[in-house]
């Protein structure tokens, strides 16, 4: 792929605008956090773009690995994030049976 | 070929991303963001980054999507007879009060990444730009780059990966407390 980079890096800041506009749109507790998994992806592109810009592909050069390897990390903080939020979100049904920001609004009022 | 079909999956990525936030159903907002997953899959495939790929597939669409899915099921959020209504998308979701804020800052961000990225004058970064980009015809070339990623992993990473670990330990604790049903005598 003779792609340029910068074009990776158009698409990260594409998906990740469509992720902030769906997380302060959307109400429904889910979707908010499956906005918040788009948008880290997003950033996990961005790093990829970054390090395929700076490593070199010809035979013996150097390959940047810091991208690969902070992505692999925003993975798993990912994973954590889902993890946490859902259970927050089954905490929440419980106690509320409701799964729409609209009704859980007490520290607001 | 290769330059292509990046094309033709980002364009899919970005439907499927506006799917995740336009979908009324979180059915089809979970297998939307699930089909993004793939396209981005594919795109860390062409530009040469193989363990990635795995590793989207593995761990977002084979264990995080199930958690969703199984969340919503679990909650019973599908549309259905005993189903809470859905929330209003589309049109409805634009003219809600505030949207119109959100809409400029989505916007805001999407101009400063794109001519940050189009605007860059460093030379150190045009002159990477200019190295040939062989991605996926590469992977010949440069064999066992899971390897060199093990290699920096555990050795100038490793003292990351251990609070990751941690950070994985504590989260499975989190998640049993949280989710854990409290016991009549207590409530």
């Amino acid at each position: 792929m003779t792609v340029p980079s910068s074009h990776l890096l158009i698409l990260a800041a594409i998906l990740f605008s469509i992720g902030v506009a769906g997380f302060f749109l959307r109400r429904n507790v889910i979707v908010v956090l499956m906005c918040i998994e788009l948008m880290l992806n997003a950033a996990n592109l961005s790093f990829l773009a970054a390090s395929r810009m700076h490593s070199l592909d010809t035979p013996g050069g150097r390959i940047d690995l810091q991208g690969p390897i902070f992505a692999i990390f925003v993975i798993v903080v990912a994973a954590v994030e889902a993890a946490v939020g859902l259970a927050l979100v089954i905490a929440l049904y419980r106690r509320k049976q409701t799964v729409s920001l609209d009704d859980v609004v007490d520290l607001k009022d | 070929m290769a330059n292509a079909l990046f094309y033709l999956v980002a364009a899919l990525s970005v439907i499927a991303a506006a799917g995740v936030v336009l979908f009324r159903n979180p059915i089809s907002n979970v297998l939307s963001l699930l089909f993004a997953f793939f396209c981005l899959a594919t795109i860390y495939l062409l530009a040469g980054f193989q363990f990635l790929a795995a590793t989207q597939i593995l761990v977002y669409a084979g264990a995080i999507m199930v958690l969703f899915l199984f969340v919503i099921m679990l909650l019973n959020l599908a549309p259905g007879p005993n189903a809470p209504e859905l929330e209003r998308v589309g049109l409805a979701m634009f003219l809600r009060r505030k949207s119109g804020v959100t809409i400029v800052i989505a916007a805001a961000l999407l101009i400063l990444g794109t001519s940050a990225v189009l605007g860059t004058h460093d030379t150190a970064v045009q002159a990477a730009e200019a190295m040939p980009k062989k991605g996926l015809d590469a992977i010949t070339a440069t064999p066992g780059s899971s390897e060199g990623l093990a290699g920096e992993m555990f050795g100038r990473y490793l003292l990351p990966f251990e609070a990751i670990s941690m950070l994985l330990l504590a989260t499975a604790v989190a998640v049993v407390v949280l989710a854990k049903r409290s016991r009549p005598e207590n409530s």
